[in-house]
């Protein structure tokens, strides 16, 4: 049987850095029966980090569900390889080291076990201090949740 | 050369800055800016249910929630005159040994050890060295899954609560690690001989040490404040001899002695001042290892946190061993007015709480210092003592070497930047 991680991230006193988990939730009210399949395992993270790795064990496939903030218009989807996921990641200022990025690449460095990688990059508006959703985001949530129920039924196939 | 200038630190938790300004060879002005924005917990807390405090506080600090959770709950029993069960207290420890083990094995392996080898980050490490870096997440996920037996969750864990925990772990649960840590012990025991193979940056301080100390214990939760200046005062006597004061640039406090001192917090203190304390296996590690204490090069607290990593995981091991869940996990509130202050080790330093409740157990007043807002004026004045010895190296590798410098005291910014008073001075 192949098994399937969906895992959102996501702080959610962060502006639109709540999309991530707030997706997953709302895929799981829309699509009870494919998120209920005993093969589906969801996750649902403020700030993973490291642990991030652990959420890859005895899974075959994983989709992250998670902000992005490229230039593109406020809720758009990003459908994302793991090596697409690249072009997200150079610009960051933070110094908090562990992002998804680095922690799939130090993955990737340690072990050969083999997990396809999806990633549904969510445009975020703003990720300032408190919670709620910008407009643009709520309006592109039932969209993000086909997207969602789309990768989550080509990863079980 | 140049003023030296870190934007945002990297490998520390939490956002800062650096800069070091440099006039005719000499630093004139040292700042750690922090500019991470201020928390407010202490305002959040007010009016709050005092069994609400120990889970808010323990938001504060990802990697450390434990400490945040035991200083609120000694603090609160104080305050209320309530003493917990000896088995409280030894699941107490044992939980504390599940932070101090992820804590420390992060920040030897992924956020030092670059460092020291040169290396950019524990990324470029696990390209050179996945065996070290797979051996260092099993040591600190042993650490997560403790905390996970014991608060549902690893970070962020719940259960503890004023007058010990909400439910006793399951047993089982808490058997089944004897492996793992068993496993850890040697793993760390490996750490520390690697740690004596790593070139540390020359530098000798004469510090102000001061931490939490217990004559029966490793001290980590209960005992004095002992300072390697002789001052020794109970933890309700910690604002006697230790203040807090606001500076311009930074979002969180910064602590000195009342003699006006700058003094350092956290695994050299403890070690320098608790060896004799240490449990047998650590005693033995640090014995072998020949190092001379007190160490008073900042950039070896990695040894000391090995020594410790040793310790945590010995304890562990004892404390698994032992434990067996007797009577209720907590004792019962009689609420009624007091005040009361609490004070642990986190593993980055003495962490101490104060609170004022009234009859129906709301609480009136909190106060919070955490380990960084009183390392922060040392690290300004290592990187004080420190230029001096970067000032003819190449930019580069002088801006590496102070900003290991800071990164040795494992700061935690975010934990730090609890208060902010704002002073506008026109010039």
């Amino acid at each position: 049987m192949i098994k399937i991680a969906v895992i959102g991230i996501g702080q959610s006193l962060r502006g639109d850095d709540a999309a991530g988990p707030e997706a997953v939730r709302r895929w799981r009210e829309k699509f009870p029966e494919t998120a209920g399949r005993p093969e589906v395992q969801i996750e649902a993270s403020e700030l993973p980090g490291l642990a991030l790795l652990d959420m890859f064990n005895e899974v075959d496939g994983a989709i992250l569900v998670d902000a992005v903030q490229s230039s593109a218009r406020p809720g758009t989807i990003h459908r994302l390889s793991e090596a697409e996921l690249e072009s997200f990641t150079s610009d960051s200022k933070s110094a908090h080291g562990w992002g998804v990025a680095e922690t799939l690449r130090l993955r990737k460095q340690l072990t050969d076990a083999k997990v396809n990688v999806r990633i549904i990059g969510i445009e975020a508006e703003q990720m300032g201090l408190g919670a709620g959703l910008s407009k643009m985001i709520e309006d592109a949530m039932p969209g993000i949740c086909e997207a969602l129920e789309e990768e989550v039924n080509n990863l079980l196939k | 050369m140049k003023n030296i200038e870190v934007p945002a630190l990297a490998r520390v938790e939490g956002e800062g800055g650096l800069y070091i300004g440099l006039e005719n060879g000499k630093a004139v002005e040292i700042r750690l800016d922090i500019y991470e924005p201020p928390r407010f917990f202490e305002g959040f807390l007010r009016d709050r249910f005092l069994q609400e405090v120990p889970d808010i506080t323990a938001r504060i600090c990802g990697i450390c929630p434990v400490a945040y959770q035991m200083s609120a709950a000694y603090a609160l029993e104080n305050a209320l005159g309530v003493k917990i069960s000896p088995h409280a207290r030894a699941l107490r420890r044992l939980m504390y040994c599940g932070e101090y083990i992820e804590s420390h094995a992060l920040h030897i392996y992924m956020l030092q050890a670059p460092d020291l080898l040169g290396k950019e980050s524990a990324l470029e490490l696990a390209a050179e060295a996945p065996e070290v870096v797979k051996k260092a997440l099993r040591l600190k996920k042993i650490g997560n899954e403790l905390l996970k037996a014991i608060g549902g969750r690893s970070v962020h864990p719940v259960n503890v609560c004023v007058g010990g925990f909400y439910s006793w772990p399951d047993t089982k649960a808490i058997k089944d690690l004897l492996p793992d840590l068993e496993w850890g012990l040697q793993a760390a025991l490996d750490t520390v001989k690697l740690a004596l193979t790593f070139e540390y940056p020359f530098l000798e301080i004469d510090y102000e040490f001061v931490a939490l100390h217990h004559p029966d214990e490793y001290g980590v939760i209960e005992g004095d404040i002992l300072s390697s200046k002789g001052r020794k005062l109970s933890i309700a006597e910690y604002e006697t001899g230790y203040i807090e004061e606001h500076v311009r640039h930074s979002n969180a406090l910064h602590s000195h002695t009342v003699d006006s001192n700058t003094y350092m917090v956290g695994p050299l203190a403890r070690l320098n001042l608790n060896h004799e304390q240490l449990l047998p296996n650590a005693k033995k590690a640090l014995q072998e290892s020949g190092v001379q204490l007190p160490i008073r090069n900042p950039y070896k607290s990695l040894i000391a946190r090995g020594i410790e990593l040793v310790h945590f995981y010995e304890e562990a091991i004892q404390l698994v061993k032992e434990y067996k869940p007797t009577g209720s996990a907590h004792v019962e509130l009689k609420l009624k007015a007091g005040e009361g202050a609490g004070a642990t080790e986190a593993p980055r330093g003495l962490l101490y709480h104060r609170y004022k409740i009234d009859g129906n157990g709301m609480v009136q007043f909190a106060k919070i210092t955490p380990p960084t807002a009183q390392n922060l004026p040392r690290i300004e004045a290592d990187l004080f003592a420190l230029t001096p010895r970067i000032i003819n190296m190449p930019e580069a590798q002088a801006t590496l070497t102070a900003e290991h410098l800071v990164r040795s005291y494992d700061p935690c910014i975010s934990c730090a930047t609890h208060f902010l008073k704002l002073k506008v001075e026109e010039k």
